[in-house]
């Protein structure tokens, strides 16, 4: 069952993106089927921040997602916060940034995300890879039983995505598509 | 087998024909407009300069589309670009340059991938133990099979102290002559002195990015952080404008143009770089 979800998968990519892997420029209509796929997996990484962040999900569960949400992420990528008060940037490699995320000091959190997106136009790389940022908002709640406190902020989240021609065997076939994955993201304080 | 031919085409024609469909499900936060006036990135600028994007950012404007540099567009889209509440750019200065790059006859555009325009990245790096800013100057350049940005200067205020050349008649010298004794007294102006760049040409000029590498390669500079980025422009004939960042409440956010200066010849021009990249 595994075996014929994966080749559906493929297929599915295949199918959509095969056009663009006929020439190494990206056509308006496929700029727009990467913005979509990029934002199917923009949508999954902010579905897993929330679910991480969440004080009622479980130590194990939240590994398992956070395990699922690197594999989002090409290797190496890095989150650079900075805040409202210190432009700075600090560094956090994705994993460490989750983990900071599991274990804020808050008995309750609430992840949400703004109705707006941004998509940059795909630039190439020297490599021949492609190179697009989506910019997102966040609003993160935090409150502390014990001292009534609450905190808000809104992050400004600019995602780097990779986008690159691959190539796949299915029943002796190959077919190039087109897979995107997400690279280092900018968080900043905004003051909204 | 015919299901599933459906099923894939449904997926598919859901994925192309919805590019504004996002992160939007429940619990979602409505944006009061705020976020969609402020200019996110500097993708955003160009094509909000250049008119090459719908107003609600969703939908990016091709040659060929109707409108794709569209002139009514532009000028509203130019004058929501200036930062209205920290700059202070005269407001008649603004106008002749809008009116300027958006004339009927000779419009003028910005192009990501052309000269004449840079980043300048301010930077914190340890140096000799101590956290010293650097500024680097970036500028995009072609390779392979794209492009990538690269460093093209720096200036580090403990770099240009450490050059201190002397002129005129008071300044240790190589006499003239020096060539009939075999130029034995360079010993005396190499060993002994502390100002060695006293025997350099007149236009000679130190070469910062190079001892910045050669520091960073000897492991004498380490990088810390990034701190500020900011861009300047001149792509637009006889106009410099610079685009610095605004993340502050309101509608006039995000990347905003914040100094604008018309300059009539190269000269004027050169005065302009010389300030921006602080090599003196």
């Amino acid at each position: 069952m595994k075996k014929h979800i994966q080749a559906f998968i493929l297929l599915f990519f295949a199918t959509t993106l095969f056009a663009a892997a006929q020439s190494d420029n990206i056509s308006p209509q496929r700029k727009q089927a990467i913005d979509s796929l990029a934002l199917e997996k923009v949508k999954d990484l902010s579905k897993y921040i929330s679910i991480i962040g969440s004080k009622e999900t479980q130590f194990s569960e939240a590994n398992r997602v956070m395990d699922r949400a690197e594999e989002l992420f090409a290797p190496g990528a890095e989150m650079g916060v900075s805040s409202i008060n210190s432009q700075e940037v600090a560094y956090y490699p994705v994993r460490r940034y989750f983990e900071r995320l599991m274990a804020l000091n808050y008995d309750r959190v609430n992840i949400s995300w703004y109705d707006i997106h941004y998509i940059s136009d795909l630039e190439r790389q020297p490599d021949g890879r492609y190179v697009g940022v989506v910019t997102i908002y966040q609003r993160f709640e935090g409150t502390s039983a014990e001292t009534g406190l609450n905190y808000k902020d809104t992050t400004k989240k600019d995602i780097t995505i990779y986008v690159e021609k691959k190539q796949t065997q299915v029943a002796g076939r190959t077919i190039e598509f087109w897979d995107v994955m997400l690279g280092d993201i900018r968080v900043t304080e905004t003051s909204a | 087998m015919k299901k599933l031919s459906v099923l894939v085409l449904l997926i598919i024609s859901s994925i192309q024909f919805a590019p504004g469909q996002g992160l939007y499900g429940p619990g979602q936060v409505k944006d009061d407009g705020r976020f969609a006036a402020s200019t996110k990135q500097l993708n955003q600028f160009f094509r909000r300069f250049n008119a090459e994007e719908s107003q609600d950012g969703l939908t990016r404007y091709y040659a060929g589309d109707e409108e794709y540099h569209n002139r009514e567009l532009r000028e509203k889209y130019i004058n929501l670009l200036f930062d209205n509440q920290t700059s202070s750019i005269p407001q008649n200065l603004k106008q002749e340059f809008a009116t300027l790059v958006n004339s009927e006859n000779y419009p003028q555009f910005l192009n990501f991938h052309r000269e004449n325009w840079f980043a300048e990245v301010s930077t914190v790096f340890l140096y000799k133990g101590k956290r010293e800013d650097i500024t680097l100057y970036m500028r995009l350049q072609p390779e392979g099979l794209g492009y990538e940005w690269v460093i093209d200067k720096v200036s580090f205020d403990s770099f240009k102290n450490f050059f201190n050349k002397q002129e005129g008649k008071g300044k240790p010298f190589l006499h003239p002559l020096s060539h009939e004794l075999g130029f034995m007294n360079l010993r005396k102006a190499l060993q002994d002195s502390k100002e060695p760049e006293d025997y350099t040409p007149k236009d000679y000029k130190p070469d910062y990015l190079t001892i910045f590498l050669y520091e960073i390669k000897n492991g004498n500079i380490k990088f810390e952080t990034v701190k500020g980025v900011k861009f300047h422009f001149f792509q637009i004939e006889n106009w410099y404008f610079e685009v610095s960042q605004f993340n502050r409440p309101g509608f006039n956010t995000g990347w905003l143009i914040s100094s604008l200066t018309k300059y009539q010849n190269e000269e004027e021009k050169e005065v302009i770089l010389n300030y921006i990249y602080d090599q003196e």
